[in-house]
């Protein structure tokens, strides 16, 4: 039998999908060991484990390199790799919105948005041009992008909401809402073919924890 | 400045001596098969104009292709596939008594981001075209010979999966779902997003059978037997003949004893630019990409002013390269040939031997660094070469098996 490969998300989103994956029958010690290795393995199940970045996620499994990865929806919305999203976790769950300061509250449509701040240039690009038909100018940022339209960077931006405190803190709000985020597993198009059986029951066996 | 000279551009390779001595085995043996079949090569322009793929067709992404003008400012592109230069062919170069005609093709075709280069922008394709047959027959013979040619590359675990564009429609018809709504169900299947299906079913009123059925379309695949627990009595006219259409090759598939490599996919929607009826991709391990694509196109000849089914197929030779050597089946070629060495003085006998070598057909070459026998042998050695003569004044020669 082949192992199978499952590329997981470091952070926290790995805490929670060790959890799914365990309670679907498969052994994490290794993972849960603090090792230096960097491939952790299951050799009663044939299944092989790795952490990565979660942007790399959706690109290790596009390639096939993995066949299974579990991942934020934020992240596959950005990466628009060509995979089968299988299973909505349903953990990790936040919003993706256009945030701006008071003032441009209810009036989106009047008001010419020019600049954007993102960590998410491709979702913020897609939004702009099938949403609302504008090109905008969009800015990439690394970190702390409620930072830029209070000091004139960007008109709006892009972001991650899940209390919605860091943008009230500092006087802006939720101008428009494009997406639901939350964990998802995505599985490469030919695995989903060539190791059907397998990876079919272990979609099942989380989708079963997750009723 | 030349700030590139060093550099190919991105996604093109160069294919060196071993792996290009492998790539043209490979590509001369699926030639060969094709032919054994009765398939006629052709060949078509590397450069076309910009319309034959694009114009009102809209075959393909404007922005999948490479694009540049001719001397009188005309749009050409590099061609992104060959099955549409081929239908150009089928329309404008062919008399209607030809039909049918079954050719092949073996060629490079260029593209962004195209799923059967594996992401390569240049990449070769090998594939068949049956124009002017509309039968079942056609199709299992389309899907036969993929299955054949996948079998010559060496590759023996792969699979085959047959869908069918019309099911997909033929639902969707039923359902009175818009335009756009149907782009989104499609896309949604194609990712099999079951969620996200049902999300877009809950805001539109469509019948329980019928939604039941939608839902599960993400779910549609594996063996034939998922063919029998359709419940035919709310898809329509358009979705039944689909499945009796699948039905029909999947027999003619079993008469061929190819039934084995062939499994169904009803929710395959993702290659429906020019696809009108069965579509089928081939898997295997090692690559995470389908290592061949094809399909009954009955309308796009038409596009080019004849009416004609046709149906086809293309491999992705750089991919089962890839599935070779990750396979682990891809053999180093074997030693053969000579090096012929000669000490001052010795040349004409040395070079005459290597003459006749050459005429019976033994690849030979002859050493012109001449710096001694130990570094002959070493040079002939890492060359892969089979065997070391070295020439003497007096007429003797020496002989090393390497």
């Amino acid at each position: 039998m082949r192992y199978i490969t499952i590329a997981l998300s470091k952070g926290r989103l790995a805490e929670l999908s060790i959890d799914l994956l365990e309670g679907a029958g498969l052994d994490c010690s290794e993972l849960r060991s603090d090792s230096r290795k960097l491939i952790f393995s299951d050799d009663k199940n044939k299944v092989r484990f790795f952490l990565v970045k979660p942007a790399d996620v959706p690109v290790y499994v596009e390639y096939g390199a993995a066949d299974i990865g579990i991942v934020g929806k934020d992240t596959l919305l950005e990466e628009g790799r060509d995979l089968y999203e299988v299973l909505n976790l349903g953990f990790a769950k936040c919003k993706m919105c256009v945030a701006g300061p008071k003032e441009l509250e209810g009036c989106m449509d009047t008001v010419q948005i020019s600049r954007v701040a993102t960590k998410y240039p491709e979702i913020a690009r897609m939004y702009f041009r099938r949403k609302r038909k504008e090109s905008v100018e969009i800015i990439k940022l690394s970190g702390s992008v409620e930072l830029a339209p209070l000091v004139g960077l960007a008109d709006v931006i892009v972001d991650l909401v899940e209390t919605g405190r860091t943008l009230k803190e500092n006087g802006l709000v939720v101008l428009d809402h494009i997406a639901d985020i939350s964990a998802r597993m995505v599985v490469n198009r030919v695995s989903m073919k060539m190791e059907n059986e397998r990876i079919t029951a272990l979609i099942r066996a989380i989708r079963e924890q997750l009723k | 400045m030349k700030r590139w000279n060093l550099y190919t551009p991105d996604g093109v390779q160069d294919i060196l001596f071993g792996p290009c001595i492998l790539k043209r085995e490979l590509e001369s043996r699926i030639r060969h098969a094709f032919r054994l079949n009765g398939y006629l090569e052709l060949e078509t322009p590397t450069i076309e104009f910009y319309d034959v793929f694009a114009g009102d067709s809209g075959l393909m992404r404007q922005e999948s292709m490479y694009k540049f003008c001719d001397s009188k400012g005309r749009l050409l592109v590099l061609r992104p596939d060959i099955t549409v230069p081929v239908a150009r062919i089928a329309a404008t170069k062919l008399k209607d008594d030809d039909f049918p005609v079954k050719c092949f093709y073996i060629g490079n075709t260029f593209s962004f981001d195209e799923l059967g280069g594996g992401k390569q922008n240049e990449f070769t394709q090998a594939g068949c075209e049956i124009l002017g047959a509309s039968s079942p027959e056609a199709d299992a013979e389309a899907v036969a010979m993929a299955i054949n040619a996948i079998k010559i590359t060496g590759i023996e675990e792969f699979q085959i999966d047959i869908g069918q564009v019309d099911f997909f429609k033929g639902l969707m018809e039923e359902s009175g779902l818009e335009e756009d709504a149907i782009e989104e169900v499609r896309e949604l299947i194609d990712l099999k997003d079951f969620v996200g299906v049902e999300q877009v079913m809950d805001r539109h009123s469509v019948s329980k059978e019928l939604r039941t059925l939608i839902l599960d379309l993400p779910k549609l695949f594996g063996s034939k037997d998922i063919l029998k627990n359709i419940d035919y009595s709310h898809i329509g006219e358009r979705a039944t003949k689909a499945i009796d259409n699948i039905k029909v090759i999947l027999e003619i598939l079993e008469d061929r004893n190819l039934d084995q490599y062939v499994s169904i996919d009803l929710g395959m929607v993702q290659s429906m630019n020019y696809y009108t009826g069965i579509v089928f991709r081939g898997y295997t391990y090692g690559v995470g990409f389908p290592i061949l694509s094809g399909g009954r196109y009955d309308t796009l000849v038409s596009k080019f002013g004849r009416d004609l089914g046709a149906t086809g197929f293309s491999l992705g030779i750089n991919m089962i390269m890839m599935a070779l050597e990750r396979q682990k089946k891809l053999r180093s070629p074997e030693k053969e040939g000579c090096f012929v060495s000669y000490e001052e003085g010795a040349r004409k006998q040395a070079l005459e031997y290597c003459r006749q070598l050459i005429d019976q057909g033994i690849p030979a070459q002859i050493d012109f660094m001449l710096k001694g026998m130990d570094e002959g042998i070493r040079y002939a050695s890492k060359k892969g070469l089979r065997s070391f003569v070295y020439f003497y004044r007096d007429g003797s020669r020496k002989e090393i098996s390497l």
